[in-house]
């Protein structure tokens, strides 16, 4: 299967401190990719050298077949879009003007921009906000806003880093509806999130980080097999090698 | 303090024989009324922080005591303190009797809790009409500097009409804030009268002090509510379209943040109210160095505005652009220049307004090498400021007591505006070539460095400002 990124021994640190160890991860085109850790194992930071935000010292990334390097830089953000956490929206624009400001720089087809944008601002009970001021809009809406743009520039890879926080019920299965129509498209989507339930209904393929390192991969074949004895709750806490601490808060 | 506690002073009298009772009162009642304005003006009260400090309330903290202590903290800010001991000492240094004592005490606290609550009133009205207020306060200004000249220039003829009327004068002055303080030490109203006075005073200050205290439990439950109401931005159409959509993007946020709006104003009373009044002064220096340090220093600071904290406006939200197909240096470049644009159209229009109205200050060459190696040296002042002093700039219309350029830049600024204009404008005579040669070799050599090496602005963002923008939250 082709692959939409291939990571070969990545390392990262801040200053001193290592946050990604000789990461190993390729992730097939066309699939939903869920990559779940405790806090501080380095999924946003993985995201954040994805979309060309933060270097690395050392290992080697391909996205779509791309170097990620200054040569390619261009070239994979053209077809890389992402909704952060938290998102980054333009705060003294309007939630359309900063679509449209985005969607200018992805060079995406003008016509019929403006009906699209409404139609998914709608589908996200956002539409009312379409010319109010980002900086006043609640933390949902600033989700789902971005979330629309990230859909709207018409990526070919998908980083979506904790897209669920903060989000409704109602909209988070609206957002699994638009990732999975996004997939059948052939875009590649790669989800963290702490929502488990989510993460295993919604992605193909799981990746386990901790402490910087891979410690799974579960493909739908060994999540199958993993899955018949236990929930993806109990394989994570087993990979992540979750302390029991319940006798500290005894007291309690 | 000299004119205080000297007035009587046998020697002092002879050397200002003008110095008569009334003069006397005159003073001490403008300075008095004077020193309220600043009082008043001055008092500061941002020691309350409602907003974070409401966060307490969360975690259970009762609402009455909380209520109360940051009253307390409001009241004892060290500025507010300062105006208050000064107050103190100023008053109490004229008691001739000890009742006039406990009354000056009560006058000042009641004074101090009277400005605190019309303060937090007027704070309110400021919020809700931001530029008219700060229209209005420059036109006082303006009006301020107007009187100041007119008396400057015609003093004696002022003195002659004022000195009959001061006895007038002084009875309205007395009836100001300022001069009902100093009444409470110079009037001699017995113990009654000034046990009356203070029992209602002490009620009076208990009174506000109450009134504040609910107005600060109303305020901790009712946080400011952010209206969600549509607004166009016909100024967002209007830069995209002259600047484009990189530089019209960054001069749209320099343009809405209410600080600069406030320098905007401020830059431009302050050369309409100076250069007018610099131009009828006698003093020929004044002319050839104030002046064209004046108006070299208003780009200046228009550029200040757009460059010392490039990054400061858009915070986190630049990350987006970093995100987005456009090269890096491409987009840094067009802010860069796109900044400059504005300051520089400003720059030549006041060179021009210099060579055609006031040709005295210098010849074309002088003032136009002069104001360039000015401007460039500043944007170099600039540009570190940029990099080395980021600061997130906020948008809250009290935005202008946190401004966007941080302070120790500002104090720099303008401490070498009026050291470069010394340095700068100051007449060589005979030595002027060298100077201009000087300047005209940094001038080019400067222009030719920034051009080539624009990849400087990208390095040292990568490595100053990228990892502050990615850890702030």
């Amino acid at each position: 299967m082709e692959r939409a990124v291939e990571i070969k021994n990545l390392d990262k640190s801040y200053e001193e401190t290592p946050v990604l160890k000789n990461l190993n991860l390729n992730i097939p085109k066309g699939t939903v990719f869920g990559l779940i850790g405790p806090n501080g194992a380095g999924k946003s930071t993985l995201i954040g050298i994805l979309t060309g935000l933060l270097s690395f010292e050392s290992g080697e990334i391909s996205i779509h077949g791309m170097k990620l390097d200054t040569k390619n830089e261009l070239e994979i953000k053209k077809i890389t879009a992402s909704v952060l956490q938290p998102p980054l929206l333009f705060e003294q624009f309007s939630s359309l003007e900063f679509i449209e400001y985005v969607c200018e720089i992805y060079e995406v087809e003008k016509e019929g921009l403006i009906e699209k944008a409404y139609s998914l601002m709608d589908y996200f009970d956002i539409k009312d906000f379409a010319k109010i001021k980002v900086n006043k809009l609640s933390s949902g809406s600033r989700k789902k806003l971005a979330f629309v743009t990230s859909v709207l520039v018409e990526p070919k890879l998908l980083l979506l880093d904790e897209p669920f926080e903060a989000v409704d019920v109602i909209s988070i299965d609206r957002m699994k509806t638009v990732i999975r129509k996004l997939k059948a498209k052939g875009v590649t989507i790669i989800v963290t999130s702490h929502i488990l339930e989510v993460v295993e209904n919604l992605c193909d393929d799981i990746a386990i980080l901790h402490k910087g390192s891979i410690k799974a991969y579960l493909d739908s074949v060994s999540r199958k097999e993993l899955q018949k004895d236990s929930s993806l709750h109990e394989i994570f806490e087993k990979y992540v090698e979750v302390e029991r601490k319940e006798e500290i808060v005894d007291w309690l | 303090m000299v004119v205080v506690l000297m007035d009587s002073d046998p020697w002092m009298q002879m050397q200002l024989p003008w110095l008569t009772p009334d003069i006397y009162t005159f003073i001490l009642l403008v300075f008095g009324n004077a020193y309220w304005v600043m009082h008043f003006s001055f008092t500061n009260m941002r020691l309350m922080n409602i907003e974070e400090n409401r966060k307490l309330l969360g975690f259970g903290f009762p609402l009455k005591r909380l209520a109360k202590y940051l009253t307390i903290i409001g009241f004892c800010h060290p500025v507010n303190i300062i105006y208050n001991l000064t107050w103190l000492v100023f008053l109490l240094i004229q008691v001739r009797s000890a009742y006039q004592a406990f009354v000056a005490i009560a006058a000042v606290a009641l004074n101090y809790v009277l400005i605190y609550s019309i303060k937090h009133r007027f704070i309110r009205v400021v919020e809700k009409r931001f530029i008219a207020v700060v229209v209005g306060f420059l036109f006082l200004v303006f009006g301020l500097f107007q009187l100041v000249s007119l008396f400057a220039s015609n003093s004696r003829r002022i003195f002659a009409e004022l000195i009959p009327q001061v006895e007038t004068v002084n009875a309205f002055l007395s009836w100001l804030p300022g001069g009902m303080l100093i009444q409470t030490v110079t009037k001699d109203y017995g113990w009654l009268n000034a046990s009356i006075i203070f029992f209602f005073a002490v009620i009076l200050i208990g009174l506000t002090v109450i009134d504040h205290l609910n107005k600060t439990k109303e305020g901790l439950l009712n946080p400011g509510l952010k209206k969600a109401e549509e607004e166009s931005s016909t100024l967002w159409v209007l830069l995209r379209k002259v600047m484009g959509r990189n530089a019209g993007k960054y001069y749209f946020y320099v343009m809405k943040h209410p600080y600069n709006r406030l320098q905007v104003l401020t830059l431009t009373v302050i050369p309409i109210v100076y250069v007018p009044l610099l131009l009828n002064v006698e003093f020929e220096m004044a002319k050839t160095i104030l002046i064209p340090t004046i108006l070299a220093g208003i780009p200046v600071a228009l550029l200040a505005m757009g460059m010392a904290n490039m990054y400061g406006y858009e915070n986190r939200e630049f990350l987006l652009h970093l995100q987005f197909p456009v090269n890096l240096e491409k987009q840094l470049k067009e802010r860069f220049l796109g900044v400059i644009l504005l300051p520089l159209l400003v720059f030549y229009l006041i060179t021009v307004f210099e060579l055609l109205v006031i040709p005295e200050i210098g010849s074309p060459v002088q003032i136009f090498v002069a104001n360039t190696f000015f401007f460039l040296m500043f944007m170099l002042l600039f540009v570190w400021s940029s990099y080395f002093q980021y600061q997130k700039a906020t948008y809250s219309s009290f935005s202008y007591k946190h401004p966007i350029i941080p302070q120790k830049v500002t104090f720099a600024i303008s401490f070498l505006i009026f050291s470069m204009g010394y340095l700068v404008f100051v007449p060589l005579n005979g030595l002027e070539w060298y100077r201009l040669t000087i300047m005209s070799t940094v001038i080019v050599i400067m222009a030719i460095y920034l051009w080539r090496h624009m990849e400087v602005l990208v390095n040292l963002f990568k490595n100053r400002v990228l990892m502050r923008l990615w850890s702030e939250l």
